[in-house]
């Protein structure tokens, strides 16, 4: 073997060059393919938006859908939807978290549990027409729920559920073991262990999971079309809060209803041009509330993460 | 007195105890005594036939090279090893003086862990308040009175000589604290409890050696409350601290004795080999 | 290291440059093993340096007694010029076990191994006193033009320097070789200079019963062979260390 030669800045200094220019390549690259979707996407909002300005008003979030393109809204659209997110999050939630925790920290690891573990993860690639078809069946005839608010937020519920039990998992797995052996060696249960030092610390990440799975759900359009959501609601769902007792009541979930994305696409099925702008305008919207709602996660994300640091 | 009847258990021995007698059987009753324990990780067996008394009120310590299953005989007597799958105990770790074994298939380790206390090698806080991290042992054993709580945090945070330390700052995050500060807070946390053994996994390999002295002069008080077992790399660590050393390798207990008499003329080739650095 | 000058038939002292590392025994040599090295050079290294003075020091208990019993002036003044080199050597040896026991936190066989040397330093740095104090005897002697009471006791003097020498020389390879045995014949040897330095002191008592008038001469002569019999003592007291080293105490007495 021949004798290494010791090498001197010199010789080193023009491969340096080149590794340096790589570098810097590398930097613009990334940072070019990044603004070219922050591009994209602003173009498709501000494309929006120009379309849909003359709609934006007042008067375009109180008014019902009507036939004529200057008077419709999305007022019932936009309750239904907001009705669907709050029954989606109520079920989604404790069911996902629940599910997480079991298969976290209490299911052996065996291969039964791992056969579960790779259907959860494979739920989220599911066609949501498909969830769709499955919520008709069940939950619309087989459990009688019919067309309702609660029928569509089961659905969407099930949708997310994969989303809500992968994020509980990462944010369960993020508590450091120490931590876990410190409150065992204590003499707590697994139960007391989960529930005053595990959970407590992952809230963050699971908040963050629910608020991503809300954030999909929210324009999901093929589950809640299949089971009958109806596209010309000019009416409300009952109110679930009145002035006479019981203060709460809970007709409203088996109300029929109407969303935000089955609007959109009513209104851009229409012949007539005015109704583009209806439908863009309420795209715009929707596409804000998504964005807001995904800003709310990173916000979360950033407060719990703030508050402990391992 | 003639013709009276007595009962067979009538009265107290005649012979007469002194309090320095008491004293010195004590001293050196066993608290804890491993008998043929042997331990399985899955096919592996990582103990062989340990046989050890762990005097009571003494701080013993257990030194020996990586691997030798140190770390593994101290988790044994909290059942730490229970939260792995498919790990086997055998023989018998009796406590005193209930004579319970404390690895038994019948005794449930969640017991044995509200009797026996562990401080971790890497400082191991909640990220909770300072008070909130130590009285949470208690409100496991359903303390709830808000005094009795403070009384015995107090206690707890004096016994660990990091009160004065603390006390103006009770309730802020207990991750604000030093490394050092972290440590003994843990101390704090395992002593509220009033355990009868301490176990320590090598408690200061992650402190600088002022910290570590602090910990070592705590470690030295607490005996008189507790009974200490320590596991540690550093032997000069084990001189300076404990009262009995016991040498394990390769999953054996090789000697145990006097940390006196170890350190100056230990009885085995194997062990005087590993303490003057001949080891490999 | 200074070089020794040879008196013409000087005893032959162990030859430090070949007479240490010969380690006995099937564990190889006790000072060495460690996963240092600097350790065992260390450890090494205070040994030669103890056998080195051992080897000076018996060639003056051997040369002060020829000095006396010849008296020979010149042989004296030789033994008085080399007391500052093993007073050197005594205070090295007690510097660097020092420091290695600083430095090294030694446990365990090699604390005893380097406490051991350093005691053994003492011992033979007071050996080393003691001839000098023979030797200045002998100056006196040799320049008065020889002592009466020296001749009465001469084959006594002369013996005890040979049984003196030999514990020594005995005790210092003892240490050399960590030899336990050969230390406990020192132990047993001493007995036997305690007999002759008794034997020796009913001589002169009886020589001072005939003839007064050597008071003075035969005072300093007790003190000669008082001296050799301390040099055995020490050289006892160095045995003794090799002992404690060995981990053997029983029979030492002392820890």
């Amino acid at each position: 073997m021949a004798a290494v030669a010791q090498l001197t800045l010199e010789d080193l200094r023009p491969g340096l060059g080149w590794r340096k220019q790589l570098d810097k390549l590398f930097v613009i690259v990334g940072l070019l393919v990044m603004i070219a979707c922050l591009a994209i996407l602003a173009i498709l909002f501000l494309d929006l938006v120009r379309d849909g300005a003359s709609r934006f008003g007042w008067d375009f979030f109180t008014s019902f859908p009507s036939r004529k393109a200057e008077r419709a809204g999305i007022l019932s659209a936009a309750v239904g939807t907001t009705m669907i997110m709050f029954v989606t999050a109520l079920v989604a939630l404790p069911v996902g978290v629940a599910a997480a925790i079991y298969l976290e920290e209490y299911a052996p690891k065996n291969w039964f549990t791992g056969i579960i573990e790779i259907n959860v993860t494979n739920l989220a690639g599911v066609p949501s027409i498909v969830y769709g078809l499955l919520a008709l069946g069940l939950f619309v005839y087989q459990f009688g729920l019919g067309q309702s608010v609660l029928s569509a937020g089961l659905t969407l519920a099930l949708l997310i559920l994969p989303i809500v039990i992968v994020a509980t998992r990462e944010a369960l797995r993020s508590v450091p073991k120490a931590i876990r052996e410190a409150a065992y060696g204590l003499g707590a249960t697994r139960w007391e262990v989960t529930r005053d030092h595990v959970l407590p610390y992952s809230t963050g990440g699971i908040l963050t999971g629910l608020i991503l799975g809300l954030s999909r759900a929210i324009g999901e359009t093929a589950p809640i079309i299949t089971i009958g959501a109806l596209s010309f609601i000019a009416f409300l769902p009952p109110s679930p809060v009145s002035g006479e007792f019981p203060f709460l009541n809970f007709e409203w979930l088996r109300s029929e209803f109407t969303a935000m994305p089955i609007q959109m696409f009513n209104w851009v099925s229409r012949p007539d041009q005015a109704f583009q702008a209806n439908a863009a305008a309420a795209g715009a919207i929707l596409l804000g509330m998504t964005l807001l709602m995904n800003a709310l996660a990173i916000w979360i994300r950033y407060r719990f993460r703030k508050r402990i640091n391992w | 007195m003639q013709g009276e009847q007595t009962s067979p258990s009538a009265g107290p021995p005649s012979v007469s105890i002194t309090v320095e007698d008491r004293k010195a059987v004590r001293a050196n009753a066993p608290k804890a005594r491993a008998e043929a324990l042997n331990f399985w990780y899955g096919s592996n067996q990582a103990l062989k036939g340990i046989n050890l008394s762990i005097p009571e009120h003494q701080v013993t310590a257990l030194i020996g090279p990586s691997g030798c299953g140190k770390s593994t005989f101290l988790r044994c007597f909290n059942r730490m090893h229970d939260l792995q799958p498919d790990t086997r105990y055998q023989g018998s770790i009796m406590l005193r003086p209930d004579d319970i074994n404390l690895v038994g298939a019948g005794v449930d380790p969640i017991e044995v862990r509200m009797r026996i206390g562990m401080v971790f090698q890497k400082p191991n806080p909640f990220p909770k308040t300072v008070f909130e991290n130590v009285a949470y042992g208690l409100r496991l054993r359903g303390v709830r009175n808000r005094t009795d709580l403070a009384e015995r945090v107090e206690g707890a945070l004096r016994a660990a000589a990091i009160w004065d330390e603390v006390k103006d700052r009770l309730s802020d995050s207990a991750l604000a604290l030093s490394g050092g500060q972290m440590q003994r807070l843990c101390i704090a946390r395992a002593l509220a409890t009033q355990p009868e053994i301490l176990l320590f996994d090598e408690p200061t390999s992650a402190l600088d050696p002022i910290a570590t002295a602090k910990i070592e002069e705590l470690i030295s008080e607490l005996r008189q409350h507790v009974t200490i077992l320590i596991v540690t790399h550093n032997m000069q660590q084990a001189a300076r601290v404990s009262d009995f050393t016991a040498f394990m390798y390769l999953g054996e207990l090789v000697e145990v004795g006097a940390t006196s008499m170890i350190f100056t003329n230990p009885g085995k080739k194997a062990t005087e080999d590993y303490i003057t650095g001949r080891y490999g | 290291m200074q070089t020794l000058e040879q008196p013409p038939s000087a005893t032959p002292k162990p030859d430090a440059d070949t007479g240490a590392v010969s380690g006995p025994g099937p564990a190889g040599d006790p000072a060495e093993g460690h996963i240092s090295k600097t350790v065992d050079q260390s450890l090494v290294d205070l040994r030669l340096r103890a056998v080195a003075m051992g080897g000076l020091v018996i060639d003056q208990v051997a040369s002060c007694v020829r000095a006396l019993v010849e008296h020979d002036a010149k042989l004296a003044a030789l033994v008085l010029s080399r007391e500052t080199l093993v007073n050197a050597y005594d205070g090295q040896l007690d510097r660097d076990t020092l420091t290695f026991i600083a430095l090294q936190q030694p446990v365990a066989s090699d604390l005893r191994m380097v406490r051991a040397i350093a005691r053994a330093g003492l011992e033979l740095e007071r050996i080393g006193d003691e001839s000098k104090k023979i030797a200045r005897f002998a100056s006196r002697a040799a320049a008065q033009g020889g002592h009466d009471p020296v001749v009465a006791v001469s084959r006594y003097l002369r013996h005890m320097g040979e049984l003196s020498v030999t514990m020594l020389r005995s005790a210092v390879r003892a240490l050399d070789e960590a030899d336990a045995g050969l230390a406990r014949q020192v132990l047993a040897r001493d007995r036997e200079l305690d007999a002759e330095f008794a034997t020796a002191l009913r001589q002169l008592m009886s020589f001072v019963m005939q003839d007064h008038q050597f008071l003075k001469a035969t005072l300093d002569t007790v003190f000669a062979l008082k001296g050799l019999e301390r040099m055995g003592d020490h050289a006892k007291n160095v045995a003794e260390q090799v002992l404690y080293m060995v981990g053997d105490d029983a029979e030492s007495g002392r820890g």
